[in-house]
């Protein structure tokens, strides 16, 4: 076994290898451990090609011992071998992908001091390497605020908003929103069957909301809102008369509009108003675009109402 | 008419009132379902709340209503407990404590006003469901206008986060195994601490002192762990964050039995609240976070294009979870070293005395400020040694002061605001000694579990005073339900307020708090498989309603009881090549029935079960006295065998009752002595599992009716194990033993 994991960890050593062992071995036996040792050295160097990846990686350092700790540390048998070079200061990692990936065995490099582009050591292991290993380490551009410390008078408050972290970069919202788009352009075109099967859409859409990837205040307005946003939608998805699903586009529409207006936009919507809708009461509802394609009466008076609002951050 | 409208008018009057201060209620739906999650590399069973793990958070502002729908989707009961919460008695969530079982199919609503703020979490308090996913963060946010709103602080932008843990075992499995010393937990993470490894680290000494005073293995956390988790990754990243942010990091401990180190790459740490309180800012390098316990925590993200880890590493340091906090390269924190396990144990051996009590060697020790296991913790020090010198003042300085790293510890926590109790109210003592027995994993209060103690009643309007003394070897959260107390740390009337006091071996602390709200209130380890052995208490206010939600409290406090005592199973048994050898045991607080048998592959090896009835005796459960009924038959043509008393004994048939006893020796051997009611009489010595190396075990057994064993078990996994044995009656043997 350790003669394959050296095989392992050097490549190269399967040629040595070959021929130290061809040396000694007496003419008889030759022949089988000729054919023995080319089949170890095949299953050692090429065992792991299914799933193997290499890759060639920066990693800073300086001298001989550094090379040493760097590859004791990427290394793990059956896993992983870094070969360093000290001159370019590249790294060949090949790794069983299905095992453990290019950050991990970078993880645990930079854990043993070394730098690479994707960690940075921590200081304390960097500065207890010995005094050759002490490589050139970019520099931190370090900004006064971080100094900073907790003082009630002088921060203003004004500035700092209290928002709970975002937890996914893209909107969590965004799917709903597309959703309740579709189901207003449905009631364009007063397509009741296409308008009920876009309120099922957005129906699943509101419940996979994940309500803890929301900022502190869309969070809250959602939880005020998502029960009646839920209702109407329902109705709306429940019945095929256009008539009926407009009563319910009006409420949906007013609950959404409050969750759009917490919510980060970067496209702008546009709130807008029909005075006639509603027996002359008035509905609103949302769209991406500025042109009025009013919902509650579809080709009947398409262009009714104006914007009131637009919606951006 | 006149007095109707002044009537009508005030009624106008409450009513808008109401209306305009009207409170908001905030209603959260929460569907538990089974599901599948692959955290490990392997597929297990888990429970999902609104399909995801942790269960979501939730978010309250003081002054809003809490209306929290619980739809129990799971084919077993549940219930949920609001961890650090304020409310009545009914909406707490503990099973037949303050309501009944939310069965499976079953809609059950809390509501409650929420009357506080701070950095809270929720949990299934049924069973061991908290271990597999049940367990979310639970923020209450102050109002804009609290007068004890902190600028800089409480405009934050925050992160809450939760802590836990994940195991590929069952926790009902875990829980058995703990009952049963299984080691299988210390050879994962590497701390048998066997013989073998004691030599090589020159401490046999040590490992045979240990023994000596019938302890086993030392360690500082029971379970093995496959996967340490913060918002249920073991790595993620906030990459909106920007250099020089300052971020809030609201952390709860939602683990089932892990304490956390937190570190952090970025510098320093601010202690801004625990346990949802404010308390004023304390800078630290590093703070270990009890199970359970919340501590909201304020860090800077130093430089620009730079994520800084915030580290998150389970106390015995095996593994560790983070979240790396920026956008960019990641800045790592080192990882904690390796405990020195064999140094932690020459400790305890000097602080044991020989009847299983501890002796803290007149150092008075409390609220964490000497952190006996700094003698581990090779960061701190380099040097092993540690002055045992009792006539050195150590209530001048603490442990941790003199070194470089700034460790919070309880002495450091102080209130914003004055909290002291009512001066007139009646003041009521009550104390608490925390006992243990890891042999057996019997945790307990005054040597008392939950189903062997009454609840204790207390008045409303009393202070209630209660000084906890922590005679065991393991440091333990406690944790009230429904109360706030104050830590009497040393910091007068700013004395910090918190729910959870971690109590660390020796330590003495004391606790008070005003009882005002009634009902029947829990207080109890946290550690779930502590708090499921028993290391419980209920306290319940005299003369309370009664509770809508449990219309029985009588019979409901007996099935609370009996939750925490239940029996637990082992069973092995070694197929070898000259027979088997096995046992069965049926196991609880106090009680144990088991048997045990030989059985030979044919007539001449013979055929013997013994089985013992048995109860454990004492705080250290050293004694077990018991009734027992061998049968045996072994074909003998007629030979008669003769002990060392000259008593005769014939083994081709035999079934007789006895009495008898265990008590275990130092050295942790067990001495058996047995008289049958044919007159004989039997002395016996065994021990089994004797750690050689890590894997590797001896046992034997001698007794007067010249029997005799000796053999050696090879631990392959948690159920199979590679045996040899060499045995009087049956010869020598191979074989493999199957445990469950």
């Amino acid at each position: 076994m350790t003669a394959i994991d050296l095989y392992k960890t050097k490549p190269w050593a399967c040629i040595l290898s070959y021929y130290n062992n061809s040396t000694f071995i007496k003419m008889k036996s030759l022949k089988y451990l000729l054919i023995a040792s080319i089949v170890l050295s095949t299953v050692a160097c090429y065992a792991q090609a299914k799933n193997q990846k290499i890759e060639i990686v920066k990693i800073y350092g300086s001298c001989e011992k550094c090379e040493n700790t760097i590859e004791k540390a990427g290394n793990m048998r059956n896993q992983s071998n870094v070969d360093w070079n000290k001159e370019t200061k590249m790294a060949t990692i090949s790794y069983d992908s299905l095992k453990t990936s290019k950050e991990e065995i970078l993880k645990r490099i930079a854990l043993s001091g070394y730098d690479s582009d994707t960690y940075l050591a921590p200081d304390d292991i960097y500065s207890s390497l010995p005094s050759c290993c002490h490589y050139e380490r970019a520099q931190k551009t370090t900004t006064q605020m971080g100094k900073s410390n907790i003082d009630m008078a002088t921060k203003d408050d004004s500035i700092q908003s209290n928002k709970m972290t975002e937890m996914q970069e893209a909107n969590p919202l965004s799917v709903v929103f597309d959703a309740y788009f579709s189901v207003k352009d449905a009631l364009v075109k007063t397509d009741g069957n296409t308008a009920s099967i876009k309120a099922n859409d957005l129906l699943t859409a509101i419940s996979a909301v994940k309500i803890e990837a929301l900022n502190m205040d869309v969070h809250m307005v959602w939880m005020k809102v998502v029960q009646n946003l839920k209702e109407e939608t329902g109705h709306i998805a429940k019945t095929k008369e256009t008539i009926i699903q407009r009563v319910h586009l009006n409420m949906l529409s007013k609950n959404l509009y409050e969750v759009m207006k917490v919510s980060k936009q970067t496209t702008p919507t546009y709130y807008q108003f029909c005075p006639m809708a509603n027996n002359g009461a008035g509905s609103n509802w949302l769209s991406r675009e500025e042109t009025i394609r009013n919902p509650y009466y579809g080709l009947q008076m398409l262009e009714c109402g104006n914007t009131v609002e637009i919606i951006k951050e | 008419m006149k007095k109707h409208l002044k009537w009508l008018t005030i009624l106008q009057v409450i009513l808008s009132t109401h209306f305009l201060f009207g409170q908001n209620v905030v209603r959260y739906d929460l569907t538990m379902t089974d599901t599948v999650v692959n955290f490990s590399g392997k597929e297990k069973r888990a429970i999902a709340v609104n399909g995801q793990i942790p269960m979501p958070t939730l978010i309250f502002t003081e002054g809003d209503i809490a209306e929290i729908v619980v739809h129990n989707k799971l084919k077993e009961s549940t219930s949920l407990h609001w961890h650090g919460v304020f409310l009545p008695n009914k909406e707490d969530g503990v099973p037949y404590l303050t309501q009944m079982p939310i069965e499976p199919n079953e809609t059950f609503t809390y509501r409650f006003p929420i009357i506080q703020s701070g950095t809270h979490w929720y949990h299934s308090h049924s069973g061991l469901q908290e271990q597999i996913g049940m367990y979310g963060s639970l923020v209450l946010l102050k109002t804009k206008d609290d007068p004890t709103f902190r600028k800089g602080i409480d405009d934050l932008p925050e992160v809450p986060m939760i802590l836990s843990e994940w195991t590929d075992i069952k926790p009902e499995n875990v829980h058995r195994m703990l009952h049963n010393a299984n080691d299988w937990s210390a050879i994962k993470k590497g701390t048998v601490q066997s013989y073998s490894e004691a030599i090589k680290a020159g401490h046999f000494k040590t490992k045979l002192g240990n023994e000596w005073k019938r302890m086993l293995a030392m360690d500082v956390s029971d379970v093995y762990y496959d996967k340490f988790l913060i918002n249920g990754k073991n790595e993620s990243q906030l990459s909106q964050f920007k250099a020089g942010d300052r971020v809030r990091l609201r952390i709860s401990n939602g683990g089932a039995s892990s304490y956390f180190w937190l570190t952090y790459a970025g510098g320093k740490m601010t202690v801004v609240a625990n346990d949802g309180n404010d308390v004023e800012p304390v800078e630290v390098d590093r703070l270990i976070i009890g199970v359970s316990e919340t501590y909201d925590v304020v860090v800077t993200i130093p430089s620009e294009d730079i994520a800084y880890e915030f580290l998150a590493t389970p106390e015995d340091r095996t593994k560790s979870a983070s979240i790396y906090l920026g956008n960019g390269k990641i800045q790592l924190k080192s990882r904690m070293p390796k405990l020195k396990y064999f140094e932690g144990m020459k400790m305890m051996n000097d602080m044991m005395n020989m009847d299983g009590s501890m002796d803290d060697m007149g150092m008075d020790m409390s609220y964490q400020k000497m952190d006996m296991n700094t003698v581990m913790y090779p960061e701190i020090t380099g040097n092993p040694e540690m002055k045992m010198d009792s006539k050195t003042d150590h209530s001048s300085h603490s442990m941790n002061a003199s070194q470089d790293i700034v460790t919070l510890n309880y002495g450091m926590l102080r209130a914003p605001q004055p909290t002291t109790l009512p001066k007139d109210a009646p003041v009521r003592e009550l104390r608490f000694e925390l006992t243990g027995n890891m042999n057996r994993y019997v945790w307990s209060l005054d040597n008392k579990v939950l189903s062997e103690s009454d609840k204790i009643l207390i008045k409303k309007g009393e202070n209630i005073r209660i000084t906890l003394y922590n005679n065991s070897m393991m440091r333990h959260p406690m944790h009230l339900h429904g109360h706030d107390f104050r830590v009497l740390n040393g910091q007068g009337e700013f004395a910090p307020l918190k729910n959870v006091l971690d109590i660390m071996p020796m330590e003495t602390d004391t606790i008070e708090f005003l009882a005002n709200t009634e009902g029947d209130w829990f207080f109890h380890c946290h550690i779930l498989y502590h708090m499921m052995a028993g290391m419980n208490r209920v306290f319940s206010y005299e003369k309370q309603a009664d509770n809508p939600y449990l219309p029985n409290k009588k019979w409901a406090y007996k099935k609370l009881q009996a939750e925490s005592n239940k029996l637990h199973f082992m069973a092995e048994n070694d197929f070898a090549t000259n027979g088997n050898d096995g046992m069965a045991m049926w196991q609880n607080t106090r009680w144990t029935f088991g048997t045990e048998w030989r059985l030979g592959y044919h007539d001449g090896h013979g055929y013997e079960t013994e089985t013992h009835v048995g109860r454990y005796i004492g705080k250290n459960q050293w004694f077990m006295p018991f009734v027992g009924f061998d049968w045996r038959y072994r074909k003998h043509n007629g030979e008669i065998e003769k002990n060392l008393f000259e008593q005769t004994n014939t083994k081709d048939q035999r079934a007789v009752l006895s009495l008898g006893a265990n008590y275990a020796l130092p050295m942790l051997i067990i001495a058996q002595a047995e008289i049958f009611i044919d007159g004989n009489v039997r002395f016996q010595l065994s021990r089994e599992d004797i750690p050689i190396t890590s894997r590797l075990r001896w046992s034997f057994m001698v007794n007067t009716d010249k029997e005799y064993m000796t053999g050696f078990k090879y631990i392959v996994t948690r159920n199979i194990g590679l045996t040899t044995h060499y045995d009087s009656d049956m010869g020598i043997g191979l074989g493999a033993t199957l445990s469950y």
